[in-house]
């Protein structure tokens, strides 16, 4: 019925939406953990992509570095998100919160966090060098449906991340911290009043952002390997993600998220990997000119 | 039960606040009046940890509560209730009071104080899944007086609960604030105008410029010449 050729075409292009779902599946972590920061501080945080790589080169740490046998991937996030908690909030309360006291600290949070950045980013080369890490899959094998061939890795990596934004929404909804989480974000004033501690919400948030950034980290390194400089592009895709689905608006977000991972995907298959990314700029471009307020901005 | 002492208060480099003192009586209702932009909010928010500059002696049931935060004070029960009310927008009726009731000492009694609010305000019970951000002025207001009850505080600090209001909500408004009064809780109160406030107050204080420019019962208040003038042009 079909040519030979057509059912090769139809195996790639089903190989390709699968590529595109599980590397959206991570943007859309990401672009949450983005749009949480910026909707409760109302700053932008430079250094995120640079957390993405602590995730994956904590990971390292543990697993190849290590050489750790144990439990594999449970074990690791078991210690390795805690630490990142840890970190986001440590740095939060160290850098961040002393200039929000300043005079037109949204600008001073910026720089600080560019040079967090740039720091990092010096770190990881200094630490582990310049030469790319990998990580393990999280689960070897494929799952074969007649001739469709689905890696265990793309499954896991979207399955985990999903899991992660239902758990984070669930959080947010439907637990006092949660809703002090929101009710900062809605009205920091408000918030203040009714005796939530505002500067101990601002460090847990962005030591969630963190934890669900280098979350992403550990899950596409397995495909991307880590590299000391990626934290840029990491930030910036987070960002078109953000500003695509509309600032602030955690649906928004996803479906932002889930558009340009198959983006990605599809213009990397027909034209070459460095396409996609040149693709996102177009987006974003087309964005920011056509509908800045994003696929669905402001709210929740 | 508070006690104001030479307070004086800044807003960048200007002065608000010049040596004011009040004190406030355990059970009563005590009203600040004064035209616009005389400070009378500044005090407020001194008290309840939220200006930005000030200096004096404020105290809280004999202790010193000058330097404490904002959620340090709610703690203690001294809650805030803004003139633009402060609400959460996305967030339902319900949730913006499950939310009055965030600090440690209101926690245990949320179901009994929404269960008091809901009965002061049955049209809160009404709307209690609305969105905050689709209430009306008068609703909104409503709704901010009983998120601060939400936290358990014996003494609410409201700032000008009347304004925007129409008069006859203005005047339901008065009698629920006279019957929260009743069920034990004090208040300060600061307002613009002195029509109706008279009959609610135990004590009313006038501020003009930033300073103390009257203090008595609201007899002394109404019978006063000069308040006469500035408050009903007479």
């Amino acid at each position: 019925m079909f040519s030979e050729d057509t059912i090769l075409l139809f195996y790639e292009i089903t190989d390709v939406i699968i590529a595109g779902l599980s590397t959206g599946s991570v943007y859309a972590l990401m672009a949450v953990g983005m749009t949480l920061v910026y909707g409760v501080t109302k700053a932008f945080n430079f250094a995120y992509g640079d957390f993405f790589n602590m995730g994956g080169y904590f990971a390292w740490i543990l697993i190849v570095g290590l050489g750790l046998e144990f439990g594999g991937y449970p074990v690791v996030l078991l210690i390795v998100m805690p630490l990142l908690f840890a970190v986001g909030y440590g740095l939060e309360k160290l850098l961040v919160a002393p200039l929000r006291k300043r005079k037109d600290w949204e600008n001073k949070v910026m720089m600080m966090t560019l040079g967090l950045a740039l720091f990092l980013t010096s770190l990881y080369m200094v630490v582990f060098g310049v030469r790319m890490k990998s990580l393990p899959p999280i689960l070897e094998g494929t799952w074969e449906v007649g001739q469709l061939v689905f890696s265990y890795q793309d499954i896991m990596i979207f399955v985990m991340s999903i899991s992660g934004i239902l758990i984070f929404a669930w959080v947010l909804n439907n637990t006092r911290i949660g809703m002090a989480v929101r009710a900062v974000a809605q009205n920091p004033v408000g918030a203040t009043i009714v005796g939530i501690p505002k500067e101990r919400i601002f460090a847990t948030t962005f030591a969630i952002s963190t934890v669900m950034v280098g979350f992403g980290g550990i899950l596409l390194s397995q495909k991307w390997f880590i590299n000391p400089n990626s934290g840029g592009i990491i930030m910036v895709k987070a960002w078109v993600v953000t500003a695509l689905g509309g600032m602030g608006s955690i649906r928004g977000g996803l479906y932002a998220a889930f558009i340009i991972g198959m983006l990605e995907a599809f213009v990397g298959w027909m034209f070459g990997m460095s396409y996609g990314i040149i693709a996102l700029f177009v987006l974003l471009l087309a964005t920011l000119v056509l509908r800045p307020q994003g696929l669905r901005g402001k709210g929740e | 039960m508070l006690n104001v002492n030479n307070l004086n208060a800044y807003y960048g480099e200007a002065q608000v606040l010049h040596n004011v003192s009040v004190s406030v009586g355990r059970g009563q209702v005590v009203v600040m009046l004064g035209p616009n932009g005389h400070g009378k909010s500044t005090l407020l928010k001194a008290i309840c940890g939220l200006a930005e500059s000030v200096a004096g002696e404020i105290s809280y049931q004999g202790q010193p509560i000058d330097h404490l935060s904002t959620d340090k004070l709610v703690n203690m029960g001294v809650a805030y209730i803004a003139e633009n009310r402060e609400l959460f927008p996305y967030m339902t009726v319900q949730e913006n009071l499950k939310l009055g009731a965030y600090v440690k000492a209101a926690r245990p009694h949320e179901k009994k104080n929404m269960a008091k609010v809901f009965s002061l305000f049955p049209r809160l019970k009404e709307r209690r899944t609305q969105l905050a951000s689709t209430m009306s002025g008068g609703e909104a207001k409503m709704l901010a007086v009983a998120r601060g009850l939400m936290s358990n505080a014996d003494f609410l600090c409201i700032d000008e609960p009347s304004l925007g209001l129409q008069p006859s909500l203005r005047l339901e408004l008065f009698s629920t604030i006279k019957e929260i009064n009743k069920q034990g809780k004090t208040i300060f109160l600061v307002e613009q105008n002195i029509p109706h406030i008279a009959e609610l107050a135990d004590k009313i204080y006038v501020m003009e410029e930033g300073c103390i420019s009257f203090e008595g019962n609201s007899k002394e208040a109404l019978g006063d010449k000069h308040l006469k003038e500035i408050f009903l042009g007479m």
